[in-house]
């Protein structure tokens, strides 16, 4: 069963925090929201979870309202950002209160719990108390205290803000095989975009209370709705060029001389305008005879990759990410050139993508 | 271990040792006396050890057959101090268990109430009780006493227990509020989520968590209805309600002072409080909660 969430409004006092959200959820999607701290996402999955209520809306679960149930009798799950294990019961405690408390019988429950935490494969630290294990070890206790109920629907606070980058990206793989394990919808929480970009299904990009954008994840980085968007998702962030003039099927650079040309599929909008103009740093070349001359400030390594900080005059600065092999030094005077058909145009005043 | 590591290790413990010595004395010197012989107390030069020991003055204090009290003796004391020892012992611990208790089940609530309830004034009322503490008992003891005789409770171990309760209540609040709030409130939203009612939380949840915090709090209002001299001299009037404090100043009766019954009635009372801290107090390392959250 879908869920949806309708016009969710919520206020602490004087301070709207989430504006009109309208959301739904296909069954057994693992939906991402994210955003930047303060955005709302948190606020929202707490409405999710009961803890807090919406000032107005209301959250379907097919056809049953649940935004009226105390957070208990929603039977949705919730792994939280410290784990919040209670500290003085032992694992299997831990995983089993849900059950003892709903009033499964002792059998039933240890075999459940057992279950779990053989998937989980921390079946040896059942007896354990939450202070003798190790941070991987906590989280995969939390994400058992959640799973062992069957919930319909598992809510994520930045589960994996805790761990160190290693075990970060080996968690990511894990949740995501659990999700597809578990057959239960996923909302999931991070400010990070590249766990959004790698997890999601769906991803519901948020700031300042409102959803900038609800699309796939390939959606979202090749039509980001709006310039927030844009800028948010991909890393290195995406290059803004402010008053760029759209016209004749080019856009001019401010300074005049510099022209990039534009492919048809941008130019829906109109000719003749002041655009800001965005494109990915993987989008920008510098290895090539043609293009606008620029002049190189900077050269970082990452890896199999270098960014590229190029002056293009007129104080148009852009990155570049660029083959690590390629033979680049501060200083030098390269050829800079736009892939025409990665160009992202902008509303100059709104912001909106003029090709969405 | 290498030769100097030993000599630091053999001077640290003689300096701890020492000073351990130090502050025991009193109470070894207290033992040492209620285990002599009437004329040895006195004995000059003072002993630490007994020549010979005897256990006649606990036997006394506990039977209440003391040689001074009897019929045929010239200087009998109006009142008949040891016979009341067990009474005493009793009001003591029925007093401090009651005032603990009372202290202890409304603190525990009004702190999570303040904790966790959003209401006007909760912020103030931790403060406002922490200030209440610091009102000095005298001031407070006679105004009480007044009020303790409108509710006709003078004499009785009803005012002694409301007394203490009136002075630990708004501290043992106070440590607990403090308590409850390094309690991550996430705790208690995953237990809900899990299905607990309010209720259940509480009882599973946050009380475990804070069950340092409760268990020093009841020691320090133990304490403090054990050890209270001034409420006790004020509101009770007759010798078989007094507590231990009090009871025990009848040995000083005249111009004769039992220094050996005294004393063994100084240990006995000081067993129980030493018990106590000797059992709870590893459970007063705080470090209970320690890998609830994060790592």
């Amino acid at each position: 069963m879908t869920i949806r969430l309708e016009h969710i409004c919520k206020s602490f006092g004087p301070v709207r925090v989430l504006e009109d959200v309208h959301l739904g959820f296909p069954e057994r999607a693992f939906v991402t929201l994210v955003g930047p701290s303060g955005c709302g996402k948190t606020t929202l999955l707490r409405i999710l979870a009961g803890l807090e209520t919406a000032t107005s809306g209301a959250i379907w679960h097919g056809t049953e309202k649940v935004s009226d149930l105390a957070p208990g009798k929603r039977d949705v799950a919730m792994v939280f950002q410290n784990y919040a294990l209670y500290p003085h019961m032992d694992v299997g405690a831990n995983i089993g209160y849900g059950l003892k408390v709903r009033g499964v019988p002792r059998d039933e429950r240890e075999r459940r719990v057992r279950e779990v935490a053989r998937v989980l494969e921390i079946e040896p630290l059942l007896a354990r108390k939450p202070r003798q294990l190790s941070g991987g070890q906590r989280q995969r206790v939390a994400l058992g205290r959640a799973m062992v109920r069957k919930p319909w629907l598992f809510l994520m606070d930045e589960p994996l803000s805790n761990l160190d980058a290693k075990l970060r990206v080996t968690m990511r793989g894990e949740l995501k095989r659990f999700h597809l394990r578990l057959e239960a919808t996923t909302v999931y929480v991070t400010h990070d975009q590249l766990e959004a970009m790698t997890m999601s299904d769906l991803i519901a990009v948020m700031d300042h209370g409102v959803v900038q954008q609800y699309a796939t994840p390939a959606e979202i980085y090749n039509r980001p709705a709006n310039v927030f968007v844009a800028g948010f998702i991909g890393s290195p962030p995406m290059n803004f060029i402010e008053g760029a003039r759209l016209g004749g099927g080019e856009v001019a650079i401010p300074a005049g001389d510099r022209v990039v040309p534009v492919a048809a599929s941008s130019l829906a909008a109109g000719a003749d305008r002041t655009v800001r103009l965005g494109v990915r740093p993987q989008d920008v070349r510098i290895d090539g005879a043609a293009g606008v001359p620029g002049e190189v400030t900077l050269v970082q390594l990452v890896g199999s990759e270098k960014l590229v900080d190029l002056d293009l005059g007129a104080g148009v600065r852009v990155t570049a990410e660029v083959k690590a092999d390629l033979p680049v030094e501060q200083g030098a005077r390269v050829r800079v050139s736009l892939d025409p058909a990665r160009l992202h145009l902008f509303d100059a005043s709104s912001g909106r993508n003029l090709a969405a | 271990m290498n030769q100097l590591g030993f000599v630091r290790q053999t001077v640290a413990y003689v300096v701890l040792l020492a000073v351990t010595f130090l502050i025991c004395f009193p109470l070894i010197w207290a033992f040492s006396t209620s285990i002599k012989a009437p004329k040895e107390v006195m004995a000059t030069p003072p002993r630490l050890l007994p020549a010979e020991a005897t256990s006649a003055n606990y036997r006394n204090l506990i039977t209440g057959k003391e040689q001074y009290f009897r019929a045929d003796q010239a200087y009998v004391p109006t009142t008949a101090a040891p016979q009341h020892f067990v009474s005493w012992f009793t009001n003591s611990l029925i007093v401090s268990g009651a005032s603990t208790l009372i202290s202890i089940v409304i603190s525990t609530l009004a702190a999570y109430s303040v904790t966790r309830f959003r209401y006007w004034g909760r912020r103030i009322v931790p403060y406002f009780s922490l200030l209440g503490y610091m009102i000095p008992s005298i001031v407070l003891v006679f105004p009480m006493f007044l009020v303790m005789a409108q509710l006709s409770l003078v004499n009785s171990l009803w005012s002694l227990t409301f007394g203490y309760v009136s002075i630990t209540l708004p501290f043992c609040m106070w440590l607990l509020w403090a308590f409850f709030r390094g309690i991550p409130i996430e705790l208690e939203e995953a237990a809900m989520i899990d299905g607990a009612s309010r209720l259940r939380v509480f009882v599973d949840i946050v009380l475990p968590s804070a069950a340092p915090g409760i268990i020093a709090a009841a020691i320090f209002s133990l304490i403090v209805s054990w050890n209270d001299f001034l409420f006790a001299r004020v509101f009770i009037n007759s010798i078989e309600n007094l507590p231990l404090t009090v009871g025990v100043m009848h040995f000083f009766e005249g111009t004769h002072v039992d220094w050996g019954l005294m004393m063994a009635a100084a240990v006995l009372m000081t067993v129980p409080m030493a018990i106590l801290f000797m059992l709870m107090q590893r459970h007063l390392v705080a470090g209970f909660g320690a890998g609830a959250v994060k790592g």
